[in-house]
């Protein structure tokens, strides 16, 4: 049977099986709970199938003619309008979101920059090794999750990267090695074994334990007795062993390593350490692997990159790129907008809320398919596809690997693809312009 | 008393989920919620019927909670939502999800409504 | 160690084991025979129950059951197997969640010697949603 790419995270599993008639899908084989789910928003009960504007203070159903011309409208009376999302749309509906930022001189910006994208920013200078999934299944003898949870947030990972045998060996799990470094124990420690190594480094001390591995790597027996960050001295002695040692290792990084603190920078020291042991490694290697929720937040770095030459977010005046210092969270802090289109993403809840209630108070383009948060605040509501069920597309999955995503099944009502509907948009304001 | 407080993601209390095939009631039973270490429960005399109050210098929060063994002393956790995200802080231009220095409290006021986290939303200048 | 398996799944009875029956020994019998109680001898069947709602579709029993591995290669790499489901695939993943197809091909049925003692779908399963019980 033909099998499809799953849309429902950033592994972007390409081995699921789909019954279907081209109208409904029946079945579902292969894809965890998290797909399921994603192949269950075809009919949710919450989704959202036309055009809504916000008329009184409620949101009711419009044609799509007026609620086109109703963002129109916003989007004209605004000077710096701010662009934001797009990590739940394909290569194709970000670079068209990018060529409607450069019309409309708007600042646009990916869910990565609050996320991943922070790896990428360090890595311009410090340099940075990935690795793909493939080789860890075939090649990898050593994985640590670091301040990451995937049993919770991507459940096949763990199966693909620990489980699996691979092609050039006869057994699995038993000759990986687990390393988990969490202040908190999560459901991912219940993959361990007996050779696996569970530390539990008190929180916000992971940077003690960063420079400790790089002060032992230097000069041996550094290490006090009484350990450190909450993790013994043998432990700590059998890490760095793992690390020095292991011939394909690699570190898969989650939100406990990008948080921000005011006197260091952890991203920094982190990839520094990986350098250092780098060099050091004689027969090996460790990478990175960085985590990501929605399926192309790796994304829109690489087209922002090929586009114009710049990852992460952009501004645009004059309709050219300019410099700019600020980046999503700094702009929305200091106001430095006038209105914003929200692509695919729930920013009323996910950002805090010193943010959100800023985004809130100036009009809001939403461009989604089901309820959220965001769409209770937003003046226009525009809903598209399901991205990799009804329509299909280029995605990055989060080893940096592309694949193309493909349409199942058709869309409800004639919804237009978050691709087609920005362009469509692009093509009102633009001709708008030389008129 | 002062704990940290630490947003994390668990697969049963997805916002996503609950927006998508859920009503403000699953909302609010799924993700208004914490977990605590249960010393942590009976240092804070708190009893299945009471609530906590999570607050930090700018706002605070009431939800329900549970006892979790695997949470360590003086944490508490909260799945992502937009409840924890009346916590989350700004440092440096960067936002801060994660070891949120947090003042907790038993209380008997009621948890804080979906609708109710809207409102202050739509209320513009 | 195969007696005592076969003890346990009530396929025989404490009196088959000539030493046990020995005078020296009787103090070992009679333990035996109070453990068992009443269920020695009766017949059981091997049953893997997965809980539903604690089970994530994550896959990992899929991949790690040495009959999978052996009659289904994509579990090799983590990918999924074949549907229809090949002959003797033992689980799968359907509608987001881990099902047990058919049990009959279950190493703890059809092996022998030390491959009986098969448990790696219980051990592994992170959130110990699958679980081995004799009834």
């Amino acid at each position: 049977m033909k099998r499809f790419t799953c849309s429902g995270c950033s592994l972007l599993c390409d081995d699921i099986i789909v019954q279907s008639d081209g109208i409904f899908i029946s079945e579902v084989v292969g894809a965890c709970l998290k797909g399921k789910e994603r192949f269950d928003q075809v009919s949710a009960k919450n989704r959202i199938t036309s055009p809504l504007i916000r008329k009184d203070g409620e949101l009711i159903e419009v044609s799509w003619d007026e609620a086109m011309n109703s963002v129109v409208e916003i989007i004209k009376k605004a000077n710096k309008p701010l662009l934001y999302g797009f990590s739940n749309v394909t290569c194709e509906a970000q670079e068209a979101g990018i060529k409607l930022a450069r019309e409309i001189n708007g600042f646009i910006d990916s869910n990565a920059s609050i996320c991943q994208g922070k790896f990428l920013n360090k890595a311009k200078s410090l340099g940075i090794n990935f690795t793909t999934i493939t080789e860890v299944i075939n090649k990898g003898d050593l994985i640590i999750l670091w301040g990451a949870n995937p049993a919770e947030t991507i459940p096949r990972l763990l199966n693909k990267l620990l489980f699996s045998r691979g092609k050039f060996r006869m057994t699995g799990r038993e000759i990986k090695t687990l390393v988990i470094i969490d202040p908190v124990k999560t459901a991912s420690f219940g993959v361990m074994g007996v050779r696996d190594l569970a530390l539990m480094v008190e929180p916000n001390k992971d940077i003690e334990l960063i420079r400790m591995l790089k002060e032992e790597c230097c000069s041996a027996d550094s290490i006090p007795s009484e350990g450190v960050a909450g993790i013994d001295q043998s432990d700590l002695k059998r890490l760095l062993l793992h690390l020095t040692g292991a011939e394909n290792g690699v570190i898969i990084v989650g939100q406990g390593v990008i948080q921000p603190h005011s006197d260091y920078d952890l991203v920094e020291e982190l990839l520094d350490l990986l350098q250092l042991i780098n060099e050091r490694q004689e027969k090996g290697r460790i990478s990175l692997i960085l985590l990501g929720g929605h399926f192309n937040m790796a994304g829109f770095d690489h087209v922002a990159l090929s586009a114009y030459g710049v990852s992460g977010h952009l501004e645009f005046g004059g309709n050219q790129l300019i410099k700019t210092k600020d980046g999503i969270v700094s702009k929305i802090e200091k106001n430095d907008f006038d209105c914003s289109i929200i692509v695919g993403t729930d920013p009323i809840s996910h950002l805090p809320h010193v943010l959100s209630s800023k985004i809130a108070r100036k009009p809001l383009i939403l461009i989604d398919n089901h309820k959220t948060a965001t769409s209770q605040i937003a003046e226009v509501v525009l809903p598209t596809t399901i991205t990799g069920i009804e329509s299909g597309g280029l995605a990055y999955r989060l080893d940096q690997v592309p694949i193309e995503l493909n349409k199942i099944i058709d869309p409800p009502n004639n919804l237009p693809s978050d691709e087609e509907l920005l362009n469509q948009l692009y093509g009102l304001l633009n001709q708008g312009r030389s008129e | 008393m002062e704990f940290i407080l630490n947003s994390i993601r668990r697969i049963d209390n997805d916002q996503v989920k609950e927006h998508a095939f859920g009503t403000e009631e699953s909302l609010e039973e799924k993700l208004a919620i914490c977990f605590i270490n249960p010393k942590d429960f009976e240092k804070l005399n708190l009893v299945s019927s009471l609530h906590l109050k999570i607050s930090n210098k700018e706002r605070q929060v009431i939800v329900k909670v549970k006892k979790d063994d695997d949470v360590p002393n003086g944490m508490v956790l909260m799945p992502v939502s937009i409840w924890s995200n009346r916590l989350s802080v700004i440092q440096n231009n960067e936002i801060l999800y994660k070891n949120i220095v947090v003042d907790v409290e038993a209380t008997r006021e009621p948890i804080m409504k979906f609708k109710e986290i809207i409102q202050e939303f739509l209320v513009k200048n | 160690m195969a007696f005592s398996l076969d003890l346990l799944q009530g396929k025989v009875k404490v009196d088959d084991c000539p030493p046990l029956l020995e005078p020296k020994y009787k103090k070992q019998y009679d333990t035996l025979k109070e453990i068992l109680g009443s269920e020695e001898g009766q017949q059981k069947e091997l049953k893997i129950n997965i809980d539903e709602d604690l089970c994530d579709g994550c896959g990992i029993c899929v991949t790690v059951c040495p009959v999978n591995a052996r009659y289904c290669p994509s579990s090799l790499s983590g990918k999924a197997p074949e549907y229809p489901p090949e002959e003797h695939q033992l689980f799968q993943v359907v509608g987001g969640k881990c099902e047990l197809l058919k049990i009959e091909h279950c190493r703890r049925l059809e092996a022998g010697g030390r491959e009986r003692e098969c448990r790696v779908c219980e051990t592994y399963c992170p959130r110990e949603a699958v679980k081995i019980e004799y009834v």
